[in-house]
Formats: C-alpha cells, structure tokens, sequence
C-alpha cells in the first residue's frame, strides 16, 4: 500500500475511534490496525528496505504498540491530561510526522510493495481468531461452572457522622444515638447478641437478627457518661465483630477539642434518655433501626442506662 | 455449445485436492481440535484445584501437552510451508497464553498485578504518568506498559483488565514470532527458527509469569524485537542501511527502557556481549569493521539511553534493585561459610508432585548437556557469513549464564532475580540448541529412527517444559484453591475486598494506611489507598509487635503522624495461621518465622484498647482503626 493510502486509512481509524460508538470487540481490532499502520509508517521513515514478512509484520506491530507511550510521555512532558482525545490527537500528530519523513524519504525512490505480508498477516490472524475463539470459550465454560462457595463473614461499622470521627466525642448528657452499618454476604441468617459497653461496664445488650447477604443501617443508644473530665472507651460489638470510640461526659469536654458533639448528625437530638435520629422516634427501653422500631427485653435505654452513672470505670485517661 | 464449453473447462481446471494433501486446512483441523480439547483440560484441571481433587497437576500438562506437541509436530516438520510455520507458531503463542488467561480472567491477582492495574487505573483517573505505587515503589517510574493499557482502555472503551489482556497476549505472540526472527536472521533457516521459538518457550517464566500483568512482559517482547534490529542495523549493506536499523533500535530500545529496568539493564547486558563477540571475530578474522562499529555504537546510544532514564526520571531504582543483589550475594557467603546458613530449600513444603519436583532438577541437566553439545558443534563452525557467526557465538555466551544464576536461586534473596534471568538467558539456550535438535532430527536414515529421534526428542522437551515451569512459579500461583492466608494469589477473600470497599466509599481514595502484605495488595489496588508495609527505615510493623501494655515506639508513631497516616489495617489471621510464603509485612522483617504464627491475638486486638486508635470497622478477621495521633501522647 502507498503511503498516500497509508495517511489516509490511519487517520480514518483515529477519527472512528475518537467520535465512534465504543463497540468493545471491534475497537480494539480497529486500534490494532491504526496501530499497524503506524509501525509501517516508521518502518518506511527510519528503515526504508526489504525485509522477510513476517520480520516487517512483527516490527511494524512493535513500534506501533510503543507509540502509545511515546505519545503518552510526550503528553505528560507537554503538561497535557492524559485521557482519549489528547492520546487520539497525539497518535493522529505522530502519524501526520512520520507520514511526512516517509514522503520526504522517499523522493530518492520508494520500497516496492511485498506481495508476501498479506498472506502472512492471515497467517498469523486465522490462529489468532481460532485461539481467540477458543480462549474466550474456555473462560465462559470456566466461569458459568459452580465455583466452590466463599468464605463469608458480617461486618461491623461506625456509620454516618460517626464514620467521620477523628477523637473523643462529646455525649450529651441525655446521652445520643450511635449510627452503625451491618452488613453480611455469604454466611446463613443468624441471631448475633448486640452489645454496648461504656467503660467496662455492659450498659445495653440484645439480640440482632442478622440476615444473609444483606446491608443495613441501624443506631444503638450510648448513655452519657458521667461528666467527669475522663475519656470513656464505648465498644459497641456484634457477636465477634466490634467498634470502638471514646468519649466524654457532657459539659466535660472543654479540653476534647479533636473530638466532636456527638449526635450532632442529621436529624439526631438528645431527649431524655433517648436520642432521636432520621424521624424515627424512639421510648424508653427502645433501640432504634433506621425507619424500624425494633423492641426488645434486653435493648438498651432507661433501665440499663440509669443506675450508679455510666462509664464510671471507663479506660480513660483520669 | 455453451455446454460442450463449459464440461471442457471443468475437464481442464485441476480437481481440488483431497484434505490430507492440503496440510494447511489438515493442521488446522487437528490443532483446533487439539486446542479444544486442551483448553477443556485445562479448565479441568483449575476446577480439579478449587474443588481440591488433587488431579490438577496431572490435568494441566495433559492439557498443554495435547496442543503444544502436535503443534511443535507441525512447525518442525520439513515439509512444512513457510507461512504454515509462522501460522503454528502463532496458534502456539495464543494457546500457550491460555493457562495464565483461565488463571484469573476477570481481574489482577498475581503480587505485580496489582501494582500494574492500580498504576493504569490511576493514569485513566488523573491523567498523569510517574505518580508513586505504593506496592511497588519503581513501579510508576516506568510507565510503558501502564501507557499502553490505559491509551487502549481510553481508546476502545474496554476495562482497563481487559486492555490488559490485549496488550499482553500481543506482548506474547510477539515475543514467540520475534524469537523466530531473531533465529532466522543468524541461521537462516525456517526450521532452526522455529525450534528457537519452541525452545524458548519452555523457560520458566513463559507460561505465567511472562504472561502477567507486569512491565516485564511487554519489555521482553521489546528486548527480542531490538535484537532483530541491531542484527539487522549490524548486517546493513550500506551507510544508509545501517543509519535506518540503528534508528528502529535505539526507538525499541527507548521503549524497552521506559517499560522494565531489569529487561533494559539486561538488553544493555545482550548488546554488550555481542559487542566483544563482534570485536573479537573482527580482530581474529578480519571480519569488516563496520559490524562492531555500528555494535557499540548502538550499544553506547542504548546505554546511554538506559543511565540517562535511570538517573534522571527513575532514581529510585538503584535502591529498589541494591539490596536484593547485596543481600543475594551475602546469603551465598553464608552458605559457603562455617554454618552454612543463609540458604533455602528448594520445593520446602511444596504441594508440587514429586515428578514435577523430579523433572524441575532434569531441566536443569538437560539444558546443561544440550548446551554443551551445541557448544561442541558450533566449535566445528557454521557458516561464513560474520554476523550470523558472531551472533550465534554471542548467544552461546548469553546462555551459559543460565547456569550461575543456579547458585543464586538457593537464596532466599537471589532466587527471585535468578528466575527472572533465566527469561534472558534461555533466549542464548534457545537460539543454539536449535541447530542441534534439527541435525538430531535429520540425522535417522531411515523413518522408524527419525520418528524415534522426534519422540524422543518430544519427551526432552516435555521434561523441560514441565520441569522449568515447577521451578519458576509455585502451585498457588498457577492454580486457584481454597484461600490460604500469607498467599499473594490465595489470601483475598471477600471479606478484605469488602472492607477495602467499605474504606473507599466512606472515607474515599489515597489514604495514607498502614497494613501487612496481603491487605495492602487489596487496600492498595481495589481500594485506591497508599498502604505501608514496613521497612527497614519506617518499621510500621512494630506496630504490630509491641506487646499488649507495652507503649507504641513513640518515634514511629511521631513518623505516621508527620506524614499523615491516617488508619491503621488489622488482619487477625496473622495470630492463628503461619503465612504461606513466609512473609507477613516485606522479605527483611524482623519477625520470627518458626512455624507457629508470629503474633498472639493480644498482639493485634490491643488497639481496641489504646485510646489513639479508633476502631472504625470489624469484619472479624480484618479491623479497620483511625489514627488519634491527639491521644497518642497522653
């Protein structure tokens, strides 16, 4: 092919591939040829002779495969994003300049035209196809069969505001509601107990139905502790899953400038006892899931807050 | 009259000829039945693993062998056409790519994978190049192969794993017909080069690690493509011959350099063999001056090219690459010391079946025979013609350093850098064995011995294959399985995917994290953070391996609070199971590995009680802490 033709059909294929539809099994083939193309147009400008086909076929492959980081690294050199239309117009300057050394180059006389590279394209491209085919068969036979089962597992996570905190959260003294992710794949249902402790002392427990391969979001109530200037650790955990955080009674906390006013997340206000969170109320002896009261015989609130003060044998620092 | 023309044409128009004298559509027939059936096996064989049967290994070879023998039947044969051969060849490299492909089709999971996905995902997210990776550092210095991936994912539209997946099997099929060149320009001859291409192919980094998602993989396909160059640029008959190939070299040879280190350090290697070889021959002989003339001068340019990118773009790697030849070279001194320490034991707690250990030590013996034969027959002489002389004597010396790198791979250290030299080193064992198995092959008389001499040759190679592949990548590599924790391929299980997820969407991407080795490929790669390891100069492991009670070292959490790490990665598997490849942070960590695991659960669950540390999240195994670095100093 002249390289007059050469231009021509290299640039057609940049311009398809800048404005066409990205179709995924003919692009890359179209790329391979823009790329082909290319490699031939450096093989005419820098080594303008004969050569066996298949050695012409292998370079042309090789320096059309490395102008595409040459041309990134120009790029990147030039200040230039590196993203679709910047490489399009980098390959598209690159086949304009080479065609152009080619042309120039080929004034003192032009290679002839090997009858030889056609057929040993196909050659190469009828095992490709057929190897292609076969792989891609392979790969779907393997990946419809039943695979073995993987491990699961049901996670525990600070949610909301309090995915956010950075340091000791400031409870209001009527205490606040923590905001928690659950999220489970790959394990059956199962009852796990949740628990919260302040300090070391147990403040609520109750049992949490946890379904399979589900996520969702629910708030635990964390009474405040008492406002002694100490830092309290406040696990909250899910059967062998746990969070931790620490936190200060309220009107203590004049030196916890890294933590925060817990409870200070959407909707979330501090009652007697109970906090509130997303519209969702909550009573006394209550837990609160979002948009789901969820009532149980153990679930922390008045009657496991109250008593002789909360976090009174926290780890803190006092 | 119409009719009585048109029975006289068809009377004179040749019948066409049955199949069996059409050898094209007969082969291929019988090789896409074979690759069929191949490829059936070998999805056998990964199903045979993750189901735990125990039969994978014995379906794997079966598998390769079904294809790859009768494949070599027809690219050695004599009768063969030329374009049937390269057209074998082909079909060859596509299915020899298949194994790595079945291994993992749909994303990264090999060590370097990772960093090599996250490095082009990132190109395509921020639109730069030689941004830091923090699973492996030189990565980002060497942006060849993540350029191309990305400008194929930005230009067709297909995933960046996929684009992968193209640049690769290309990457492989250039390697196989570039081979084949390499060996048709120094022995002129189809068949010899086609054996080269086959013999090259059973080095133990052809199947899986040649074929992964890392620099070297393409670099190698560029390092044989210059070689045909500088052949070529040797050969030129003119000024101007020699000017145009001198050019298609140093652009090979840039683009070698801006891909891989160890393959350009290596090519630099290649060309200077051939320089001494060159010059030699043309003191002794009297050969013209031009061909070591144009040698070193393309080999001073690729030098040049080569000190000039790692001094000014990729500084860095001189300390990547220092210590593990330092510490190579000082485990072989321990071995050869009073206590000879320092070693490794090959195949120690291997899963591999005794054969494959068996034929693993054979390969390495039957390289060593055939080398010498080859060395003895290319004594005797081949050919006038100066380059090719030179080219072959020069591949002989490049293959006889296949066999040093034997002592390395006995160190712990070194035998990483021995398997990826092999790669090189099997290109000079290719290229002159290759004669020698043509002559054995055409030797036989008559046709009962020549079919002797080609099976017989057939097992050598099967051997060879089987025994190289053993040697250079281990089982949970080549095969899937239940997890096992401390496994690059095997110690992702959803639960640490998830949590990586988790960590993105609620606290976004580049977070500083420090974690150990199996989370950080995770966290690092799917989870778009910058994790820490540990190092000999930011031991982040002694994190983990203060006692419980015990304060952190407060100068190690001065550091991660200075540059602004923000979490901390907890994978409690480290206290109840001993990681597979005995590594739990990086090679160097001062932990003790004697079989039981390094940590108790106390060691790993103290930061639920340290009040600079918030536990954010807790899927079990793997806990999730934010740093309070406010906290740490009260």
């Amino acid at each position: 092919m002249t390289t007059f033709r050469l231009l021509p059909a290299g640039a057609a294929g940049l311009l398809l591939l800048a404005f066409g539809p990205g179709l995924p099994l003919v692009f890359p083939v179209l790329l391979l040829a823009v790329l082909l193309v290319l490699g031939e147009l450096w093989l005419r400008a820098l080594a303008a002779e004969t050569m066996p086909a298949l050695a012409r076929l292998g370079l042309a492959t090789a320096a059309g495969l490395v102008s595409l980081p040459f041309t990134a690294i120009a790029l990147h050199a030039a200040g230039v994003r590196i993203e679709a239309w910047s490489i399009t117009a980098g390959l598209g300057v690159m086949l304009l300049v080479v065609t152009v050394v080619v042309l120039v180059r080929e004034r003192t006389g032009t290679v002839a035209d090997d009858p030889r590279l056609a057929r040993t394209a196909l050659a190469i491209a009828v095992p490709g196809v057929l190897t292609l085919v076969v792989g891609i068969a392979a790969v779907q036979l393997y990946a419809r069969m039943p695979h073995p089962p993987e491990p699961g597992y049901t996670s525990l996570a600070l949610n909301g505001w309090a995915g956010d905190i950075t340091g000791p959260v400031r409870i209001p003294a009527g205490g606040l509601m923590l905001p928690l992710r659950v999220s489970s794949a790959g394990s059956p249902a199962a009852v796990e107990p949740l628990r919260v402790r302040v300090g070391e002392r147990l403040v609520s427990a109750r049992p949490l139905r946890i379904s399979a391969n589900t996520t969702r979001a629910l708030e635990v109530f964390v009474p405040s502790p008492p406002p002694d200037g100490c830092l309290h650790r406040i696990e909250v955990s899910l059967g062998a899953t746990s969070t931790v955080l620490y936190g200060r009674g309220a009107g203590a906390g004049h030196n916890s400038a890294a933590g925060r006013v817990a409870g200070a997340g959407p909707g979330a206000k501090a009652g007697s006892g109970t906090a509130v969170a997303r519209g969702t109320k909550a009573g006394s002896g209550t837990a609160v899931t979002r948009g789901t009261t969820v009532r149980s015989g153990v679930a922390g609130g008045r009657g496991a807050v109250s008593g002789r003060g909360v976090g009174g044998r926290g780890v803190g620092a006092c | 009259m119409t009719l009585v023309l048109a029975r006289s044409e068809e009377r004179t128009r040749p019948a066409p000829a049955p199949a069996r004298s059409r050898p094209e559509l007969w082969c291929a027939a019988s090789l896409t039945a074979a690759g069929a059936a191949g490829a059936a096996l070998l999805v056998a064989a990964n199903r045979a693993a993750e189901w735990d049967r125990g039969t994978q290994f014995g379906l794997f070879w079966l598998g390769l062998l079904v294809f790859t023998l009768p494949a070599v039947c027809w690219a050695v044969r004599r009768s063969t056409s030329p374009r049937l051969r390269v057209a074998v060849l082909a079909g060859y490299a596509g299915f020899t790519f298949l194994p790595k492909l079945l291994r993992n089709p749909f994303g990264p999971l090999y060590h370097d994978e990772f960093a090599h996905w996250r490095q082009s995902k990132e190109i395509l997210l921020d639109g730069r190049l030689f941004e830091q990776n923090p699973i492996v550092k030189v990565v980002g210095d060497f942006p060849g192969l993540h350029s191309t991936v990305a400008s194929v994912s930005a230009l067709t539209g297909v995933s960046i794993w996929h684009a992968a997946l193209l640049v690769l099997a290309a990457a492989h099929v250039l390697v196989v017909l570039g081979v084949t060149v390499l060996a048709e320009e120094i022995w002129q001859d189809g068949r010899i080069a086609a054996v080269s291409a086959i013999i090259y192919s059973l080095n133990s980094s052809f199947l899986f690690f040649d074929t992964q998602f890392g620099y070297e993989s393409l670099a190698i396909a560029l390092l044989v493509w210059t070689l045909v160059a500088l052949h070529r640029a040797m050969r030129g008959p003119a000024r101007r011959s020699r000017a145009g190939w001198a050019a298609v070299t140093v652009m090979l040879c840039g683009a070698t350099i801006a891909t891989h280190h160890l393959t350009a350090i290596a090519l630099i290697a290649v060309m200077i063999i051939i320089c001494l070889v060159v010059t030699v021959r043309a003191v002794r002989r009297g050969t013209p001056v031009a061909v070591p003339m144009t040698a070193w001068a393309l080999t001073l340019a690729a030098a040049a090219l080569v000190v000039a990118w790692l001094a000014l773009v990729a500084p860095r790697t001189t300390g990547y690459l220092d210590p593990y030849l330092a510490r190579a070279l000082d485990q072989i001194a321990g071995m050869a010391g009073e206590g000879g320490g320092g070693g490794r034991t090959l195949f120690r707690a291997s899963v591999a079946p005794w054969w494959e250990q068996a034929a693993a030590f054979g390969a390495q013996g039957l390289a060593a025979v055939a080398m010498a034969a080859a060395a003895l027959r290319l004594r005797r002489g081949h050919g006038t013609e100066p380059v090719a002389r030179s080219g072959a004597l020069a591949m002989l010396l490049l293959g006889s350093f296949y066999f040093p790198a034997a002592l390395l791979i006995l160190t712990p250290s070194g035998a990483e850098g021995a398997r990826r030299s092999w790669a090189f080193s099997y290109l000079g064992i290719a290229l002159v064995v290759a004669p020698l198995v043509v002559a054995l092959l055409d030797r036989p008389a008559r046709r009962a011995g020549k079919a002797t001499a080609a099976g017989l040759l057939l097992v050598v190679c099967a051997v060879a294959l089987v025994g190289n592949t053993a040697a250079g990548m281990n089982p949970s590599y080549r095969f899937p399985g239940p997890p096992v924790f401390g496994s690059d391929t095997r110690s992702s299980i959803p639960e640490v995917r998830a949590a990586s997820a988790w960590l993105r969407a609620t606290q976004g991407r580049e977070l500083r994290i420090v974690a150990d080795r199996y989370s950080g490929l995770i966290f690092g790669s799917y989870g778009g953070q910058n994790p820490v390891t540990g190092s000999v100069t930011f031991p982040t492991y002694e994190l983990y391996l203060t006692q419980p009670g015990r304060p952190a070292p407060r100068q190690l959490l001065q550091q991660l609070s200075a540059w602004r790490f923000g979490y901390l990665i907890v994978d409690k598997r480290m206290a109840r199971e001993v990681p597979e490849i005995q590594i739990y942070f990086e090679t160097n960590e001062p932990v003790p590995h004697d079989g039981r695991p390094a940590f108790t659960l106390g060691q790993l669950t103290k930061f639920d009680r340290t009040p600079w540390t918030i536990k954010i999240y807790d899927s079990g195994n793997i806990a999730i802490y934010r740093f309070d670095f406010a906290r740490a100093g009260r």
